[in-house]
C-alpha cells in the first residue's frame, strides 16, 4: 500500500510542477506588470571599455521615463546581460533575456559577431533588437523588420573615405587595415568611389597585433599613393603612424575618429600624427538631444556607441507607447512611425515623446546620434560625418557633412 | 523559461562531448591538448561548408569527423617529440591558426562575418519549439553514445596502455606497448570528438565565427574535466553539465546582490567562477568523480 500512496504524491506534485510551467509563459505574456527591456552590451572582453557607459544611459532614460509614470501606465524594468564580446557567451545571455526575463526589445550588441549570432533567436522569437554594429551583412539577415542599426554601414563609410580623398586631390589611395567584418566591403567602396573620380586604389591587410609594421609600409609605399587611409584601431594604428612618419610619407594621411583620438594623440610625438585627418559618424553634437544625454549621464563628450543606444532606448519605449503594446512586433511596426513620421513633432527625448503620442500627435525624432530616419531593411537613411584634423596635439574640427 | 532550460541543457551536452574528448587525451593519454576550441572550430566550419554545397546534415557531421581526425593526425605528426608543457603550447598555438585562416580565408569561410544560415535538421518541419527539443535529444543521444563507448574503452586494455603510457611513456614502451601508434590513435580519436561537438554546435546555432573560437572554451573545458575528476569519463560529462549549469546560475545569483552596476555584476559573475575553480580544487583535488583504478586480479593461489 505504501508505495501506491508515495506514487500517488509523486504524481500530484509532478502534475502540480507540469501546471506551474505551463502557467508560466501565459502570466508573463499578460499585458498587466511591467515592461522588460534587456541590454545585451559588451561589460567584460574587448568591447568593455564602451559597454558600462552605454548601460548606465539605458538606465538613466528608463529612470526618468519611471518617473514621469513610466509608459502605457506600465513600468519600464531594465534587465542588462553581459555579451563578454564573444558570440557564445553572447547567445547563452540573448536566451536568458528571450526566455526567462521575456523582454520587448533588446539594445546595444556591439560586436558584429555578436549581433549576427544573436539576430535569429530575435526573430524566431519575435524580440526587437536594435544594435551598434557597422557590418553591412547585418541588415541583409532575412530579420523580417525585427532589427535596426544605428551604426551607419560600411558602404556609407567606405564612400566618405573615398569622396574626402579625391575631394583632397589625392588620385592614388592605399588602404591599410587588420582584418574586420567591416575591411572588405570599406576598402570597395573606397575604391568605387576614388575610381569613379579616375584616380587607383591599392590595399593591405595586416595582423593587428605586431610591434613593427616595417614591411607592411614599405609594400604600401610602393604603390607611390598620394593617400594612406588607416582602417585599424586605436594600438595598431599608433605603430602603424610612427612607421609611416619613418618612412617619410608625406602624403595625406586619413584614419577613423575612434582609432586617431585624442588618447592616441597624446601617446605619440607631436609631428608623427600632425595633420592626419579623422573622420566619424558624427554625434549630433550640438544637438538638444545630445546635451540633454550628457547632463543625464554626466559624461563630457559620450562615445557614438553611447549617443546611438540613448536614441534606441527612446526609441522603442515610443514605439511601445504608439502601438499601445509591448511585444517585440508591435515595436518592429511602430518604430518608423515615431522616428520619422512625415510632418511629426519633432521630440529629443521619450518624455516629450510619450506626451505628443498621448495627444495623438505624430512624432519624428531626432536624437544623440543624428536623425534616426531608418530604410526598409533596418539602416539609417542619413547620418551627419564630422571631419577633424590634427593640429599642433589637438583635433580641431574640419566640418560636419 | 522552459525553452531556456532546454537551450542549457543542449548546450551542456556539447559541452559534454568536449570534455569526453579532453578526458581521452588528457585522462588518458596524458598529452595537454589546449588546442580544443581549434579541433572544435575544424569540425563547425567542416559541417557548415559541407551541408552548404548541399550535402545532408548526417555527411556534415560524418564530414566533421573525417576532417577532424585527420587534424589531429597532422597535429600529432607534427608534435611527435613534444611532451607536456612544450605540446601544451603547441597546441595552443594550432587553435590560433585555426582562428587566423578562418578570419581571412575568405573565399572558405567568409571572414569575420562568419557563416550564417547553417542548416538546422528538420527545423522547417518541426517548429522552433519542438526543433529545440528534437536537437535536445539528438545531441544528448550521441553524448551517451560516446561517453558509453570511451567508458568501455576506458576499462578496456586498450585503455589500461594508454594510461600506462601516460604514467611513463618509456617503461610502457619497454613493456612493449606501440607508444607513437596509442598516441597518434588517441589523439585522432579525440580530435574527432571535439570536431563533432563543432559541427553539432554549428547546426544548432545556425552561425558560426572566428570569434566563436576564442581559447576561452577550452578554459571553460579544463575547468569541466578539472572539476569533474579527470581520469573517467563520466566525471567529464558531469563536470561539463555543471560547468554550464554554473555559469547560467551565476546571472541569477548576481540579480540577488543589491546595489551593483551592471558592470560589477558581470565581473563578479567572472570570480565566482574563479572561486569555484578554487573551491573543488581545494576540497576535492581530484574532481567529484575521481578517477578509480580497477586492483590487479588476485595471483592465482599457489598449489
Amino acid at each position: 500500500m505504501t508505495p501506491f500512496s508515495i506514487d500517488r504524491r509523486r504524481l500530484l506534485a509532478g502534475s502540480a510542477a507540469l501546471a506551474g510551467i505551463s502557467a508560466l509563459p501565459s502570466r508573463a505574456r499578460a499585458q498587466a506588470g511591467p515592461i522588460r527591456i534587456g541590454t545585451l552590451t559588451p561589460l567584460t572582453g574587448s568591447g568593455g571599455p564602451y559597454g558600462p557607459v552605454m548601460v548606465k544611459a539605458v538606465k538613466a532614460v528608463v529612470d526618468e521615463v519611471n518617473a514621469a509614470g513610466g509608459v502605457l501606465g506600465r513600468k519600464v524594468e531594465l534587465i542588462s546581460e553581459d555579451d563578454q564580446t564573444n558570440p557564445e557567451a553572447g547567445v547563452r545571455a540573448a536566451r536568458k533575456l528571450i526566455d526567462v526575463d521575456k523582454v520587448s526589445a533588446i539594445l546595444g550588441t556591439w560586436a558584429s559577431s555578436v549581433t549576427t549570432a544573436v539576430a535569429p533567436l530575435c526573430w524566431e522569437s519575435k524580440t526587437f533588437l536594435a544594435t551598434v554594429s557597422g557590418a553591412d551583412a547585418i541588415t541583409q539577415l532575412p530579420h523580417q523588420g525585427y532589427l535596426i542599426r544605428t551604426q551607419p554601414n560600411t558602404t556609407l563609410q567606405g564612400k566618405k573615405f573615398g569622396e574626402f580623398c579625391i575631394a583632397e586631390k589625392a588620385k592614388r589611395v592605399f588602404f591599410l587595415s587588420p582584418q574586420t567584418p567591416f575591411a572588405k566591403s570599406q576598402f570597395d567602396n573606397i575604391t568605387a568611389a576614388v575610381k569613379a573620380a579616375g584616380g587607383e586604389t591599392g590595399s593591405l591587410i595586416y595582423d593587428d597585433k605586431k610591434p613593427s609594421y616595417r614591411t607592411e609600409i614599405d609594400e604600401a609605399l610602393r604603390f607611390k599613393p598620394d593617400a594612406i587611409i588607416f582602417g585599424g584601431y586605436t594600438p595598431d594604428t599608433a605603430v602603424m603612424l610612427k612607421d609611416v612618419y619613418r618612412a617619410g610619407f608625406s602624403g595625406l594621411k586619413v584614419a577613423f575618429g575612434y582609432s586617431v583620438n585624442q588618447k592616441l594623440i597624446e601617446s605619440v610625438p607631436a609631428e608623427v600624427v600632425d595633420k592626419t585627418f579623422t573622420i566619424a559618424p558624427s554625434p549630433a553634437e550640438g544637438s538638444k538631444a545630445y546635451e540633454r544625454l550628457v547632463k543625464l549621464i554626466g559624461v563630457a563628450s559620450p562615445d557614438p556607441y553611447t549617443t546611438q543606444i540613448y536614441d534606441q532606448i527612446n526609441l522603442v519605449l515610443m514605439a511601445i507607447a504608439f502601438a499601445d503594446d509591448s511585444s517585440g512586433a508591435a515595436i518592429k511596426d511602430a518604430v518608423r512611425k515615431v522616428s520619422q513620421a512625415q510632418g511629426g513633432v519633432k521630440v529629443d527625448n521619450a518624455i516629450d515623446g510619450l506626451k505628443a503620442i498621448a495627444a495623438k500627435q505624430p512624432v519624428d525624432y531626432d536624437g544623440a546620434s543624428g536623425p534616426c530616419d531608418f530604410d526598409a531593411i533596418g539602416d539609417i537613411i542619413d547620418s551627419k560625418f564630422r571631419y577633424e584634423q590634427v593640429q599642433g596635439s589637438k583635433l580641431v574640427l574640419v566640418k560636419i557633412a | 523559461m522552459l525553452s531556456y532550460v532546454i537551450f542549457t541543457l543542449t548546450l551542456c551536452a556539447i559541452y559534454g562531448l568536449l570534455g569526453l574528448s579532453l578526458n581521452l587525451i588528457w585522462g588518458g593519454a596524458g598529452l595537454v591538448n589546449l588546442g580544443l576550441a581549434g579541433f572544435f572550430a575544424v569540425g563547425a566550419y567542416a559541417s557548415a561548408l559541407a551541408t552548404g554545397a548541399g550535402a545532408p546534415v548526417l555527411i556534415g557531421w560524418g564530414a566533421a569527423l573525417v576532417v577532424g581526425a585527420g587534424v589531429g593526425l597532422l597535429v600529432t605528426f607534427a608534435t611527435l617529440r613534444l611532451r607536456d608543457d612544450y605540446l601544451a603550447i603547441v597546441t595552443l598555438g594550432f587553435a590560433e591558426v585555426i582562428r587566423l585562416v578562418a578570419l581571412n580565408e575568405r573565399w572558405l569561410t567568409k571572414g569575420s562575418d562568419g557563416i550564417s544560415g547553417i542548416r538546422a535538421p528538420l527545423k522547417a518541419e518541426l517548429g522552433t519549439q519542438n526543433f529545440a527539443l528534437f536537437y535536445l535529444g539528438v545531441v544528448t543521444l550521441v553524448l551517451l553514445v560516446v561517453w558509453a563507448l570511451l567508458r568501455r574503452l576506458d576499462l578496456s586494455p586498450y585503455g589500461r596502455a594508454l594510461k600506462a603510457i601516460r604514467e611513463d611513456q618509456q617503461l610502457a614502451a619497454f613493456a612493449g606497448k606501440p607508444v607513437l601508434r596509442f598516441k597518434l590513435q588517441a589523439f585522432a580519436l579525440s580530435a574527432a570528438i571535439a570536431a563533432l561537438a563543432g559541427a553539432l554546435y554549428a547546426h544548432f546555432q545556425s552561425y558560426i565565427s572566428p570569434d566563436h573560437f576564442q581559447p576561452l572554451i577550452t578554459i571553460y573545458i579544463f575547468l569541466a574535466v578539472t572539476a569533474g575528476g579527470v581520469g573517467r569519463p563520466s566525471g567529464a560529462v558531469l563536470g561539463a553539465y555543471a560547468v554550464v549549469i554554473f555559469l547560467e546560475a551565476t546571472r541569477f545569483m548576481t540579480e540577488w546582490v543589491p546595489g551593483l552596476q551592471p558592470v560589477q555584476l558581470a565581473a563578479m559573475r567572472e570570480m565566482l567562477i574563479g572561486l569555484a575553480l578554487i573551491l573543488v580544487l581545494h576540497l576535492k583535488p581530484q574532481g567529484i568523480l575521481p578517477e578509480t583504478i580497477p586492483k590487479a586480479p588476485a595471483p592465482p593461489s599457489a598449489a
